[in-house]
């Protein structure tokens, strides 16, 4: 892409995107902390918050302002640079992934044509930054925190990459735009109909990349006080928090392109099924959180290498057998 | 060993000084072996070797020296037994310990070692367990001179169905009726218990007894 | 950047390669190899129940070797019963352990009856029965709930929480207390129970049960729990036998030794119930063996209610309280949720009782996590203190 091919139009356009995206990210934040201590609440018969405002629709918003407003305890013998930048490597990076999403049939910021693997490469800062924060922290739990979410994050990384590398094959593109455009409008045409274990072990490896529970390990709480992230307060925490909400809907929207349709509905296509079927797949995220316990790291690997990494190389063989077969 | 007396001449073997056979329905115990410090491992390991366990250690301070009670019981025989061991030095508390046999004895002697400063020799880590480790504070259950007691005494031991000739915590026989004692004297005033009242008579007695062992 | 080194306690100095700690620290750092790390878990952590600390000497994740550290919850009350009246050291008895009041309330009364030669009326044996198997029941959920929320489980610890609310209040009715319960009396109980209290216990079992039901299925089977707890941390017959362990851990050891069947005290050789004991002697067991336990004590409840006879809750010319316990030595136990709760009174039949020494059960229980976390992951390890059930305030007294 030379100098001299990028238009003003575009640029705008980029800039303009990484605006909404940032908004995005951050009323996805203020909602999803909402939801997920309301239908925590449900699912543990409680109420969730309902003090602060009808329903307790402030309380997200009361709690940020509450972050903001705490002091920043910097522990003594930290790498001063590393501790700060982590939680801002955290947050940040998860911008660039939203780009290639297609959330409506125009509604693209950037049309790649390997868009998929921009978001597999930039996926790795997430892990990076945990793992500056754990080391930089000066604290035991914090380098056990960090060196669990190391090996958790890159062994999910496999199976998640062969699982999508099928929908990809059977499509024939990385683009997400046109992976998007090529399945129909009914379920029964959505890639999980012809894909249905490679949805499902990205739905497990989903889970496990996001570091939610049950594969919560490098912040255990009963374990490790707060694994990586133990060592911080106020915004530093929270900006780990917001990238964690944010990494969540990510992965939920990849999932609603690859395997459910994206923006294709039964009515009336649009963005707005991209996001209804992204929040259901959020749904899905907060209820296994309350319901299951935690998996051991040993063998939360061993889920991983034994079972995940041999279904999806044999998921992907048998999608390249039927291809060769049948043709494109 | 299925029966009471069976223990009893065991213990008598492992050295006991005397063994009395209190009444289970008022005290809970079958049998209260007195032993001597040295007797305390082989008579441990007996236990242990029957599939005796370790319920607790206690010590009590009593104006002849700590007391310090280990209690057995079997998940089988259901025989709750005590073996017992006096420390007469109390400016210098010192017993062999019993944690190479039951590892559990460990803590247990430890908490003694808290309470009232008996030193167990061979405990693989001696230091304090509920209290501060490192701001050590005088043993806080020993008792205050004017509250302490006697076993012999109190005679709660009962009367030893065998015992060796002399065995110091013999309880007293009833003396006649004697006028009561003018107060307290090196060894504290011995509280009002059901067999006292001759009491204070006894106690330079007893004193001086004690002191020719 | 700040630099708190002016805050050690110690006057260790901030240096690279010095290690910051306490008395216990250095204690236990003394036979650390190098290159493994020491870590220190609680007094204040997520997980530990209660204010327990265990220090760690950790191998990457492997548990090298851990030790407990007790005292931070040490109130005495050994002490205290010298200085109190015998009826006066009845309210202790409620905070020792506070999840399992009854126990120890009944372990001291009877020491002290036993002692005394008290004997109890009917209806008031009847009403210690029930009391303390309800007890029994509010105890084990609170452990339940707790133990899978070390484990990550966050659901099931309300559900209790829940069911505990109405045991709570049934035995609010007739203790006084939701919690630090001071119901027995020398020669019976505090307060007789009427007839809400009767209905209300009827009334909760079938829910319980309901609910047992769904916490089997929804817990106990779920997969992920079991492959936490099966085969990690064995604690054979043999090592309770070591340690003095009893009660669940032992059971679950295979040695079906419960003091209310063994030596049964009360009016516990009415009733007709089971001691569920496990093969395995893992984590699992121990779990297994506590739910079966609730239902076994539902099953005596419901035979209490209904064979409870009329009569008084205490005896005619019950002590007073300036009672002094006549003078002699007396052990009893009692089988507590935990394990063997033992009283040793010793009274010289003055004020005060002269020594009284409180065995918890779960002092010799934790006084095995040495040896049972050893090697064990880092997770398996607060998975086994989870499952000794351990309670800090009987532990430190």
């Amino acid at each position: 892409m030379e100098l001299s091919n990028i238009s003003v139009t575009g640029l705008i356009v980029l800039i303009v995107a990484c605006l909404l995206v940032i908004a995005l990210m951050v009323v996805n934040a203020i909602v999803m902390v909402y939801a997920e201590r309301k239908g925590a609440g449900f699912i543990q018969r409680r109420p969730g918050p309902y003090e602060v405002g009808p329903w307790g629709i402030l309380q997200p918003v009361v709690d940020s302002m509450k972050l903001l407003g705490k002091q920043i305890f910097v522990p003594s013998n930290v790498d001063f640079f590393l501790f700060f930048a982590a939680p801002v490597l955290a947050f940040f990076p998860v911008l660039i992934l939203f780009l290639p999403i297609p959330f409506g049939p125009v509604l693209t910021a950037l049309k790649v044509p390997d868009g998929i693997v921009l978001i597999l490469a930039f996926a790795g800062f997430g892990l990076l930054a945990n793992l500056l924060a754990g080391y930089a922290s000066n604290n035991k739990y914090g380098i056990l925190g960090a060196g669990r979410a190391v090996s958790q994050g890159v062994a999910y990384e496999i199976p998640m990459i062969l699982a999508l590398l099928a929908v990809v094959f059977q499509t024939g593109s990385m683009n997400l735009s046109e992976i998007a455009e090529a399945q129909g409008r009914w379920p029964w045409s959505w890639n999980i109909a012809c894909q249905p274990l490679a949805f499902f072990i990205y739905l497990v490896t989903l889970v496990a990349e996001t570091n939610r529970a049950p594969f919560d390990l490098p912040e255990g709480e009963s374990e490790l006080t707060a694994g990586f992230h133990t060592e911080y307060s106020g915004m530093g925490f929270a900006l780990f928090f917001l990238a964690e909400y944010a990494n969540m809907l990510l992965v939920s929207f990849v999932c609603a392109t690859f395997f459910l349709g994206g923006y294709k509905g039964p009515f009336l296509d649009g963005f707005w099924w991209t996001f209804i079927k992204a929040y259901a797949v959020m749904c899905f995220i907060v209820w296994i959180r309350w319901t299951f316990p935690r998996v051991r790291f040993d063998q939360l690997l061993n889920i991983n290498w034994k079972w995940l990494l041999p279904l999806s190389i044999l998921n992907l063989w048998v999608t390249a057998v039927v291809l060769k077969i049948v043709g494109p | 060993m299925t029966t009471t007396d069976a223990w009893r001449d065991a213990f008598k073997e492992a050295g006991a000084l005397a063994v009395t056979r209190p009444d289970p329905k008022k005290s809970g115990l079958a049998l209260s072996a007195h032993m001597p410090a040295a007797s305390l491992a082989p008579a441990a390991e007996k236990l242990k070797a029957e599939g005796f366990t370790l319920l607790f250690i206690t010590t009590a301070d009593f104006s002849e020296g700590f007391l310090v009670t280990y209690v057995f019981d079997s998940f089988t025989e259901h025989r709750r037994m005590a073996l017992r061991v006096l420390v007469k030095d109390k400016s210098k508390p010192e017993l062999p310990s019993i944690a190479h046999v039951y590892q559990g004895a460990e803590w247990h002697e430890r908490e003694s070692y808290d309470f009232y400063g008996v030193v167990f020799t061979g405990n693989p880590n001696l230091v304090p367990i509920l209290l501060p480790g490192d701001d050590r504070i005088p043993p806080p259950h020993l008792k205050a001179p004017d509250a302490i007691a006697s076993i012999r005494t109190l005679g709660f031991l009962g009367e030893p169905e065998w015992a060796v000739d002399g065995w110091e915590l013999a309880p007293e026989p009833p003396k006649a009726a004697a006028p009561p004692a003018p107060k307290a004297e090196a060894s504290g005033k011995p509280p009002e218990a059901g067999a006292a009242g001759k009491a204070a008579e006894a106690k330079p007695a007893d004193g001086g007894k004690e002191e020719g062992k | 950047m700040s630099n708190f080194s002016f805050l050690n306690p110690f006057g260790v100095l901030d240096e690279p390669g010095t290690y910051m700690g306490d008395f216990y620290s250095h204690n236990f750092a003394k036979k650390a190899a190098p290159g493994n790390v020491i870590l220190n878990l609680g007094p204040q952590h997520p997980s530990t129940h209660g204010v327990l600390r265990v220090l760690t000497e950790l191998y990457g994740e492997f548990v090298m070797r851990a030790e407990p550290v007790l005292g931070y919850l040490h109130r005495s009350h050994e002490k205290m019963a010298e200085h109190k009246t015998a009826y006066g050291f009845l309210p202790n008895m409620g905070r020792v352990d506070y999840l399992n009041a009854i126990g120890w309330n009944w372990a001291y009364t009877a020491a002290c009856e036993q002692l005394a030669g008290i004997v109890v009326p009917e209806r008031a044996e009847y009403l210690r029965v029930i009391s303390a198997e309800l007890n029994r029941i509010s105890s084990h959920l609170v452990w339940w709930g707790a133990f899978v929320l070390d484990l990550g489980a966050f659901t099931p610890i309300l559900y209790a929480f829940d069911d505990r609310e109405d045991l709570c209040d049934i035995l609010q009715r007739v203790t006084g207390s939701r919690l630090t319960m001071n119901y027995f009396r020398f020669g019976g109980v505090g307060e007789d129970g009427d007839e809400r209290f009767f209905s209300l216990i009827r009334e909760f079992i079938p829910r319980m049960r309901e609910r047992l039901k769904m916490y089997k299925g929804l817990v106990t089977d779920n997969v992920i729990l079991r492959r936490r707890l099966e085969g990690i941390g064995p604690m054979d017959a043999d090592m309770c036998l070591r340690y003095g362990a009893t009660g669940p851990i032992l059971r679950a050891a295979g040695v079906g030794h419960d003091v209310r069947k063994s030596v049964p005290y009360g009016i516990y050789d009415r009733f007709d119930f089971e001691i569920p004991s496990y093969k395995d002697c893992d984590n699992f067991g121990r779990y297994w063996v506590r739910m079966e336990e609730i239902e076994q004590s539902m099953r005596i409840v419901e035979q209490a209610v209904e064979q409870i006879p009329q009569g008084k809750r205490i005896m005619d010319k019950a002590p007073k309280p300036a009672w002094k316990i006549p003078a002699g030595e007396s052990v009893f136990s009692v089988e507590g949720a935990r394990g063997e709760i033992s009283v040793h009174v010793i009274s010289d039949g003055g004020k005060s009782p002269y020594r009284v020494k409180l065995r918890a059960p779960g002092f010799s229980n934790l006084s095995l996590f040495a040896e049972a976390s050893r090697g064990t992951i880092l997770a398996d390890a607060i998975a086994i203190l989870g499952s000794l059930d351990l309670v800090i305030p009987e532990i430190d007294r």
